[in-house]
C-alpha cells in the first residue's frame, strides 16, 4: 500500500513537472505580443527628410534609427537636401508621391513644409518630426522643448549676469535662423527670464547663421561696444566655438559665460575644455535618436490608425554639462553609437 | 593702364570711377558711424572691422585676379572649405598637421589646374566650368569627411599665431590679407606676367594673335586663385579653432564677387586691380559693422545692405555711361 501511495506521488509529481515543462516551452516560443509586433515592422518603408546630414545630431540619429530598421526589417531612406530648402521641398514632394508607411522629417523652419505635411496627412501616410518642428503638428514629435532650452540658457545667464557680484547685467543672444522652430520657440524661453530679470540688458539679438566665422564676427564686435559684457547665449556648440574664440582674443574668458546647447558630441566636450564654451545643455541626440526609435516602432504598428489622427509629443532629456562633467556619457562619438 | 577704369570725365578734371563712389560711400559712413555710435571710432573697433573683412577680402584679392583675366572662379569657397577639411581629415590618421597643410595646399593647386585647365584649354565658359567644378568640389569633399565641421587639432602653435597673434597690434588674419593683397598689388602692376593678364582680360584675341601665351596665363591665374582661397580658410581655422563646409552653401561666394564688382572691376576684364577690392572690401566691413553695432534685425541688414550696394552701382552707372567700347567688349 505504502509503496503504491509512494508510486502514485512520483508519477503526479512526473505528470505536473510535464506539464510545467510544456507550458514553459509554450512562453518561451511565443512571447506575447512579439509575433505581431515583429510582423508590423517587417517590409515597412520610411523616408527621413533631414535639413542635412553633416550635422553631429543627424548623424546619431541616423545611426540609432538603421540599427533599428536592421534588427526588424524596415527600409530607412534618408533623403538628405543638405541645406537646401528647394531641394528638401522636392525631397518632400517626391517621399509623399511614394507613399511609405512612414516619413520623418526635421523641418528648415515652421511654414516651408507646413502644407506638404498636411498633404502627406491627407495622403495617409504617418508623419514623425524630430527636433525642429514645422507649424503643422503631426502625429508626432520627438525633439527638444525649445522654450525650456531658451529658459535654461538665459537662467543660466541671469544667475551670473545680475546680483552685486555680475560684472554688468549686458547679455547677448546669438540666434540661429530667425524663422527656424528653435530660434522662435527658444525667444519665448528668453523673454519669460527677460521679464523676470528686469536688470538684464539684451544688448545684441543677432543671428550667426548656424556658422562659426559669422558668431565670432558678430562677438567681436558687440565685444568692442560692450567691453564689459557678462554673457553670451546661442543655439548650437559648433557655431559658437566663434564666440568663444573673439571672447579668448579680447582675452576675457574669465568674464564672459558662453551659454549654448548641443547634441552632445565629444567635440562640444572639447569645446568646454579649451575654455572656448562654459556650459552645453545637451540634449543627448543619441538618446533623442532612441526615442524617436520608439515612436517610429508605435506609428508603425498602428497602420489601422488614421494619419494624423492621435498626435503626440516627446520631449527628450537636457542635461547641463560643463568642465565638471564634460565625460563619458555627456561625450559621445560616432563610433561608440554604431 | 591698369588699375584705372576706361573712361575719363575730363570736365571734372579728374576721374570719378566707380571705385571713387564707392570710397566717398564709406568715407560718408564712417563718419555718420564716428559721429552716432559710441566706440565706433576706438581703435579696437577698427581692429575689428579689418579684422572680420580679412577672410573676405583675402577671397576677393583672389576673385579679383581671376576678373581682370576675364575670367570668374565660383569654386573658390568650395575649394576653401574641402581644402582645409581635407587637411584636417588626414592630420586626424597622424599625420603632422603642418605637413597635412601642405597636401592640402598641393590638392587645391591640383584643383586650380584642373579648373584652368578646362577654361583655358578646353574652352569651357568659366562662369560655367567654375560653377560644375565648385560642386563637384564640394560634393565629393561632403561624401569623404561625413561631418560639416572639422577641428583642428589642438596646440598647433602656428594655427593659434595665426588666430590670435598679432604684429605691432595689428591681428595676424589682417596681416595675411595685408601681405596677399601687396603682393597681388605688386605682381599685377609690376611684373610682365601681371601686364599679361590685363592684356589677356581686355582683349583674348587680340592678346594670343600678338603672341601672348594666354592659355598658361589663364591656368596660373586659377591655380593661384584657389591657393589664395586655400589661405582664407587657413586664417579661418586659425580664428575659429575649425572649418564649417557649410559655408559653401552660404551666400559668401557672391559676397566676394559683389566686393570685386562694387569695388570697380569690370566682369568684361582687363581693368582695375586690387585697391578696387579693397575699396569693396572696406566698404562692406564698415557697413556690416555699423549695423551690427546698431543691431540691426537680419532683414533690415540685408535690405540696406543691397539698397547702399545698388546705389553704388547705379551712380556709377550715371556717372560712367556705357560707351562704345564696353558695350562691344560685353560683361558676363
Amino acid at each position: 500500500m505504502k509503496i503504491f501511495k509512494k508510486c502514485l506521488f512520483a508519477g503526479l509529481a512526473a505528470l505536473a513537472l510535464m506539464g510545467a515543462a510544456q507550458v514553459a516551452s509554450a512562453q518561451e516560443t511565443d512571447q506575447v505580443g512579439r509575433a505581431p509586433y515583429l510582423e508590423s515592422l517587417k517590409g515597412k518603408k520610411v523616408i527621413f527628410v533631414p535639413i542635412s546630414q553633416g550635422m553631429d545630431l543627424n548623424q546619431a540619429w541616423v545611426m540609432v534609427w538603421q540599427r533599428h530598421a536592421a534588427r526588424y526589417g524596415f527600409s530607412l531612406e534618408v533623403r538628405d537636401p543638405n541645406g537646401d530648402t528647394n531641394a528638401g521641398i522636392r525631397a518632400m514632394q517626391g517621399a509623399i508621391a511614394e507613399k511609405p508607411d512612414l516619413i520623418i522629417v526635421q523641418n528648415p523652419d515652421v511654414q516651408t513644409y507646413a502644407r506638404l505635411l498636411k498633404q502627406a496627412q491627407a495622403a495617409g501616410i504617418k508623419v514623425l518630426q524630430v527636433n525642429m518642428q514645422s507649424a503643422t503638428q503631426t502625429d508626432s514629435y520627438v525633439g527638444n522643448d525649445w522654450i525650456e532650452m531658451g529658459r535654461l540658457e538665459m537662467g543660466e545667464l541671469a544667475k551670473h549676469c545680475t546680483g552685486p557680484n555680475a560684472v554688468s547685467h549686458k547679455v547677448v543672444w546669438l540666434a540661429g535662423v530667425q524663422t527656424g522652430a528653435a530660434n522662435i520657440y527658444m525667444r519665448t524661453g528668453i523673454d519669460e527670464v527677460l521679464k523676470a530679470n528686469p536688470e538684464l540688458q539684451l544688448v545684441s539679438d543677432q543671428p550667426a547663421d548656424y556658422i562659426s566665422e559669422k558668431a565670432r564676427q558678430i562677438t567681436e564686435t558687440v565685444l568692442q561696444q560692450h567691453p564689459d559684457l557678462c554673457g553670451i547665449m546661442g543655439i548650437w556648440d559648433n557655431a559658437e566655438v566663434g564666440a568663444g574664440a573673439a571672447v579668448v582674443a579680447a582675452g576675457k574668458q574669465d568674464q564672459v559665460t558662453i551659454v549654448t546647447n548641443g547634441a552632445g558630441a565629444a567635440t562640444g566636450c572639447e569645446s568646454i575644455k579649451n575654455g572656448l564654451l562654459d556650459v552645453i545643455f545637451n540634449f543627448n541626440a543619441p538618446i533623442q535618436g532612441e526615442i524617436a526609435a520608439q515612436q517610429i516602432s508605435e506609428l508603425l504598428q498602428h497602420p489601422d490608425r488614421k494619419a494624423g489622427s492621435e498626435k503626440t509629443i516627446f520631449f527628450g532629456p537636457i542635461t547641463r554639462v560643463d568642465k565638471t562633467n564634460a565625460t563619458g556619457r555627456n561625450c559621445w562619438k560616432p563610433e561608440d553609437i554604431k | 593702364m591698369p588699375g584705372s577704369g576706361k573712361s575719363d570725365d575730363r570736365r571734372l578734371g579728374f576721374k570719378v570711377s566707380q571705385e571713387v563712389v564707392v570710397v566717398a560711400i564709406s568715407v560718408m559712413l564712417f563718419v555718420v558711424f564716428s559721429a552716432t555710435l559710441n566706440n565706433f571710432l576706438s581703435q579696437g573697433n577698427i581692429i575689428a572691422i579689418l579684422k572680420n573683412v580679412s577672410i573676405l577680402g583675402t577671397l576677393a584679392v583672389g576673385m579679383g585676379f581671376v576678373v581682370v583675366g576675364r575670367g570668374i572662379d565660383l569654386t573658390m569657397v568650395a575649394v576653401m572649405v574641402v581644402g582645409v577639411a581635407f587637411s584636417i581629415w588626414i592630420s586626424t590618421w597622424g599625420i603632422d598637421f603642418t605637413l597635412a597643410v601642405i597636401c592640402g595646399a598641393v590638392l587645391v593647386a591640383a584643383i586650380g589646374l584642373f579648373t584652368g585647365v578646362m577654361v583655358a584649354i578646353a574652352e569651357v565658359p568659366p562662369i560655367f566650368a567654375t560653377l560644375a567644378i565648385a560642386s563637384s568640389v564640394y560634393g565629393s569633399g561632403r561624401i569623404v569627411f561625413a561631418s560639416d565641421v572639422l577641428y583642428a587639432p589642438p596646440n598647433i602653435a602656428w594655427l593659434k599665431f595665426v588666430g590670435n597673434g598679432s604684429v605691432f597690434g595689428i591681428p595676424m588674419s589682417v596681416v595675411i590679407f595685408g601681405a596677399v593683397a601687396a603682393l597681388m598689388g605688386l605682381f599685377l602692376r609690376k611684373t610682365r606676367f601681371g601686364r599679361l593678364v590685363y592684356a589677356t582680360g581686355d582683349n583674348p584675341n587680340a592678346a594670343r594673335t600678338t603672341g601672348l601665351p594666354t592659355r598658361p596665363i589663364i591656368v596660373t591665374q586659377y591655380v593661384i586663385s584657389a591657393l589664395i582661397a586655400f589661405t582664407a580658410g587657413i586664417i579661418m581655422t586659425g580664428l575659429v579653432t575649425g572649418i564649417d563646409t557649410r559655408l559653401y552653401n552660404s551666400s559668401l561666394i557672391y559676397d566676394v564677387l559683389l566686393v570685386v564688382v562694387l569695388g570697380g572691376i569690370g566682369l568684361s576684364g582687363g581693368q582695375g586691380g586690387v585697391r578696387n577690392v579693397i575699396a569693396g572690401t572696406i566698404l562692406v566691413g564698415i557697413l556690416t559693422n555699423g549695423m551690427t553695432i546698431l543691431n540691426f534685425s537680419y532683414t533690415s541688414q540685408n535690405l540696406i545692405k543691397s539698397v547702399i550696394l545698388l546705389s553704388a552701382l547705379a551712380i556709377d552707372a550715371i556717372i560712367n555711361p556705357r560707351d562704345e567700347q564696353t558695350s562691344q567688349s560685353g560683361d558676363i
